[in-house]
């Protein structure tokens, strides 16, 4: 029995009104979710918010390991100084072992909720230090090999076991869709909420709209892109997403990041359908003048975590059913440079916030930072696969058990326990 | 220290150096869009009449259109008269002398854009922080859009992406003005090997990738590593861990004057002896001796200039960019050999692309990414800057391709998969409406002029296409444009017609 509504047999349904497409009064709030799945189903697990931290965390400086000595030799002006109480410059201790970089205060409080769970030590097994190869290989989630062109979030939508049309089932937030989400599912780039509509000769619009669909109809290759754009439009009119307020006061911080997340909320919130949201967080390739305690590093690991917090407050009740995943493409040298920052390393951590986390707990099987024990030119080694961090969350939270699609060529290593069915 | 693109737009303004742009010479700016040289003797494009025609247009070439759109940021009238007179060949050959073309508005426009001729020290100490990055952005956009001297800019925004460098990075913010002035802009057309050292030596790049701090104690790979990757040999290159870690040696040293020094102006290129690793380095198949200094990296990279793998990645970029986003291997190897034969002249790989089978045939291949979209749009609209103008800026950001705002070193992406998205088409079309309706806050089209010897729909519809695209719609798409025009009132559809061909799939080709 297939009751799935397909994209054009669902805009077809919301055609009512005047002027050949819904007004959003034409439709009572629950329709939109329900239309785009099979009658009592909907998409059965997590929101899932992905979000790529770009150019390379510094994952050691991040969640110090001031239990491991080799830390202090090797950053001997970078280390951020072993958890003191009353001094809000020094590592904020999680167990005994691992610390939290004092501008991660924000995930302190998820911690303590045991809504905040840490992987470390957790990367690509791929050596490259390029960026673009490991961004590549990562988001591919095929580390080594360039020859499928998709993404893992791409191939999760593919292979899930349930249906959903929605224009809104994914969406890459930024002017550029991610590479995570390359797929046959098409997925929404979306920028600006307010901005997200047809804008020109108000008297007119409406035969402007007719034409364009029409000129998008003839054969050429934007006319998926553009159907899929007509879609968006239309499903986002439908919804009241202005005067925006987060809940319980969530302050979400104020760059293209924080914009972007509290977008994703207001996206979730209207119930159109998302599953998948990918955020990406810039300024991490911190060759040069890093800081330890001030400087650039800080001032990003503060955007960090402020934006996971907010999203985190903001979705309320509903953040039970959310999962946010961190990660970056590979993390930095152990060794701090001579330009007080660090160069492309290998080894990092992830972070994973959500209602279904079993937080307050730092995941790693730690290998060290004595000289015989780093990696290649002297990284942190990878003791983790981040595929099994993602793949765990896929399987237990979002409810895909195609695990083989999701990641091809590979075999989950171990089962972490990072987050519960 | 790197401000945030939020930062960027919000607190630096862009459209203030529109402003500046605008109280000072909107008559310039208007004859400088109708191709009204101010020059005498040299030789440029000889305006005439915008080339409508009435009732009829007149078929152009269809290599020709493909050509002009091209070489150029946006085909215009002027152009399609220059080739009628001379020929594709003459004119290309013509574009290929930028310094013989008269381009005397454009430079009158740069004038308002004091950032542009000062020093690092001056632009370190202008009290607003955006200020070289709000006019280094403008300036480049308005050269896009005004610039006689076309094919010049469009390969200056080529060689800018393939030496990309993020403005707002640190003391990028004070030195990338200099490397578009000194690096880029002289060099659009050298030969390969020229472009390279000088980007090499360009304190802007130094800064960028780290090599100002790079010493003999603790090198700083991050240089040495682009300097293959991206700049020439490609991730295929054949080169090791090894072998970076050696560039990066022969580089210690290639550094830029700091704020402090009393005799050498801040922010230029110096080679500082002490901090030079003079060990003897292997670099591929390049033995450099013990004991050298400046010379060991110049030694690598005339090297790498000379690299076949240099002439396959160059002649790989410049077929992508020119042709089409899978370039035929037949091509790019043809153009490798030529790199070599040539030893990487721009201006004869130039001509063999555009005399090629596969250029020939590449109609409809290459989609305009958004800045060759907005320019596109401004030149052919025969668009004026009237005022100020956030609402560009804000267009700019929502089309999602600042200048010079691209975070890594490779540069924009160059290939349709990566542009196509909702977002960008969307804004896409809402710019096209917006711009020809005259809701750009400081942009003015007047799209009655642009119609004017159009007696018809039918006309209106073809000369429109005809001066946007090169020619008349091809009849299914020409067909709904004329279902639009002919009914109601025509004349209060001139912008939304003129706005359905900027959207329509086929401007968004080049």
């Amino acid at each position: 029995m297939d009751t799935k509504l397909s994209r054009r047999d669902f805009m077809k349904l919301a055609k009512t009104g005047i002027g050949g497409w819904a007004v959003s009064s034409a439709l009572p709030s629950w329709m939109p979710r329900m239309a785009f799945a099979p009658d009592g189903v909907e998409p059965p697990g997590d929101l899932l918010v992905v979000i790529f931290q770009r150019g390379g965390m510094d994952g050691l400086n991040a969640v110090i390991p001031h239990g491991d000595a080799d830390y202090y030799h090797l950053r001997t002006n970078l280390a951020i100084a072993e958890p003191s109480t009353g001094n809000d410059k020094t590592g904020i201790d999680l167990d005994g072992f691992f610390g939290l970089h004092p501008s991660l205060k924000p995930l302190k409080d998820l911690w303590d909720e045991k809504a905040l769970a840490i992987v470390h030590a957790v990367g690509s097994p791929d050596p490259t230090h390029s960026h673009f190869d490991a961004m590549d290989y990562m988001e591919r989630g095929t580390p080594g090999e360039k020859t499928i062109e998709t993404g893992w979030i791409g191939r999760h939508l593919q292979s899930a076991p349930w249906q959903n049309t929605s224009p809104f089932r994914a969406i890459g937030m930024g002017g550029i869709m991610q590479e995570s989400l390359r797929g046959p599912i098409p997925v929404t780039t979306l920028q600006s909420i307010a901005d997200f509509h047809l804008q020109g000769d108000t008297s007119q619009l409406s035969e402007i709209r007719k034409r364009l669909e029409s000129l998008y109809s003839l054969g050429g290759s934007l006319d998926p892109i553009a159907s899929d754009t007509f879609d968006a439009v239309d499903l986002l009119s439908k919804v009241d997403i202005s005067n925006y307020t987060p809940t319980g006061n969530a302050q979400y911080p104020q760059t293209e990041y924080g914009t972007a997340l509290k977008q994703v909320a207001q996206i979730a919130k209207a119930e159109i359908g998302l599953e998948v949201a990918c955020v990406d967080i810039g300024g991490w390739d911190t060759h040069n003048a890093e800081g330890a305690t001030n400087g650039d590093m800080p001032k990003l690991l503060d955007e960090l975590s402020s934006g996971l917090a907010a999203l985190y407050t903001d979705m309320g009740d509903a953040a039970k059913k959310m999962t946010m995943v961190t990660m970056s493409e590979f993390g930095r040298r152990a060794q701090e440079n001579g330009s007080g920052g660090t160069d492309h390393g290998h080894g990092n951590c992830m972070f994973v916030v959500g209602g279904g986390v079993n937080g307050g707990k730092v995941y790693s099987d730690w290998p060290g930072l004595a000289p015989d024990k780093l990696y290649g030119p002297g990284d942190l080694n990878v003791t983790t696969d981040y595929r099994d961090v993602l793949a765990e969350i896929v399987s237990k939270r979002v409810k895909n058990q195609n695990l083989t699609q999701v990641f091809p060529d590979y075999t989950v290593a171990k089962t972490l326990g990072i987050v519960e069915s | 220290m790197t401000i945030s693109r939020r930062d960027f737009i919000k607190t630096s303004g862009l459209f203030a150096a529109f402003t500046a742009l605008a109280a000072c010479a909107p008559q310039t700016v208007a004859k400088t869009i109708t191709g009204h040289s101010s020059g005498s003797a040299s030789v440029g494009i000889v305006p005439t009449a915008i080339a409508t025609t009435s009732s009829t247009t007149t078929a152009v070439d269809p290599l020709t259109v493909l050509t002009l759109n091209r070489i150029s940021l946006g085909a215009t009238p002027d152009m399609y008269s220059r080739v009628s007179q001379i020929g594709l060949a003459a004119f290309i050959d013509e574009q290929l002398r930028p310094e013989n073309i008269n381009d005397d508005a454009t430079d009158q426009l740069m004038t308002n854009f004091p950032t542009l001729t000062m020093t690092p020290a001056q632009r370190f100490q202008l009290p607003k922080f955006g200020q070289p990055i709000q006019e280094l952005v403008a300036a480049t956009i308005l050269r896009q859009w005004h610039s006689q001297r076309q094919l010049k800019e469009v390969m200056v925004d080529f060689w800018s992406n393939h030496f990309n460098i993020y403005i707002s990075k640190g003391l990028c913010r004070v030195l990338k003005t200099d490397d578009d002035l000194n690096v880029i802009r002289p060099n659009a057309f050298a030969k390969f090997g020229d472009i390279l050292s000088a980007s090499a030596h360009s304190p802007a790049m130094l800064f960028f990738l780290d090599n100002a701090e790079s010493q003999k104690a603790a090198p700083n790979e991050n240089y040495a590593r682009e300097l293959m990757e991206l700049h020439t040999i490609s991730v295929n290159g054949g080169y090791t861990q090894t072998d970076i870690t050696n560039v990066a040696r022969a580089f210690t040293g290639w550094t830029i004057v700091g704020p402090n020094n009393p005799i050498k102006p801040f922010g230029t290129y110096q080679f500082v002896e002490r901090m030079h690793d003079t060990g003897e380095k292997q670099v591929l198949s390049l033995t450099i001796p013990a004991g050298g200094g400046e010379d060991d990296a110049a030694k690598v990279l005339d090297m790498l200039a000379h690299h076949p793998m240099a002439a396959q990645f160059i002649s790989t970029k410049l077929a992508r960019h020119f042709v089409s986003d899978n370039p035929d291997p037949a091509l790019v190897s043809d153009l490798a050999n030529i790199f070599t034969q040539s030893d990487g002249d721009t201006p004869t790989l130039l001509k063999a692309i555009f005399q090629s089978d596969a250029f020939k045939n590449s109609a409809g291949q290459k989609m305009k990414r958004p800045l060759e979209f907005l320019a596109s749009a401004l030149r052919l609209t025969n668009a004026t800057l009237t005022g100020q103008s956030q609402q560009l800026t804000q267009h700019v950001k929502l089309l999602g391709q600042i200048p010079f705002d691209w975070q890594f070193p490779n540069g924009f992406p160059d290939v349709a998969s990566f542009w196509a998205n909702t977002s960008g088409l969307l804004e896409r079309w809402n710019f096209g409406n917006l711009l020809t309706s005259n809701k750009i806050n400081g942009v003015h089209v007047d799209v009655n002029t642009l119609t004017q010897d159009a007696q018809s729909a039918q006309d209106v519809v073809d000369v429109l296409s005809q001066r946007f695209i090169g020619t008349t719609l091809p009849d299914d798409a020409r067909s709904i444009l004329l279902d639009f025009a002919s009914s109601g009132d025509l004349g209060s559809k001139l912008a939304s017609i003129a706005g359905l061909i900027l959207g329509s799939p086929h401007f968004q080709v080049r």
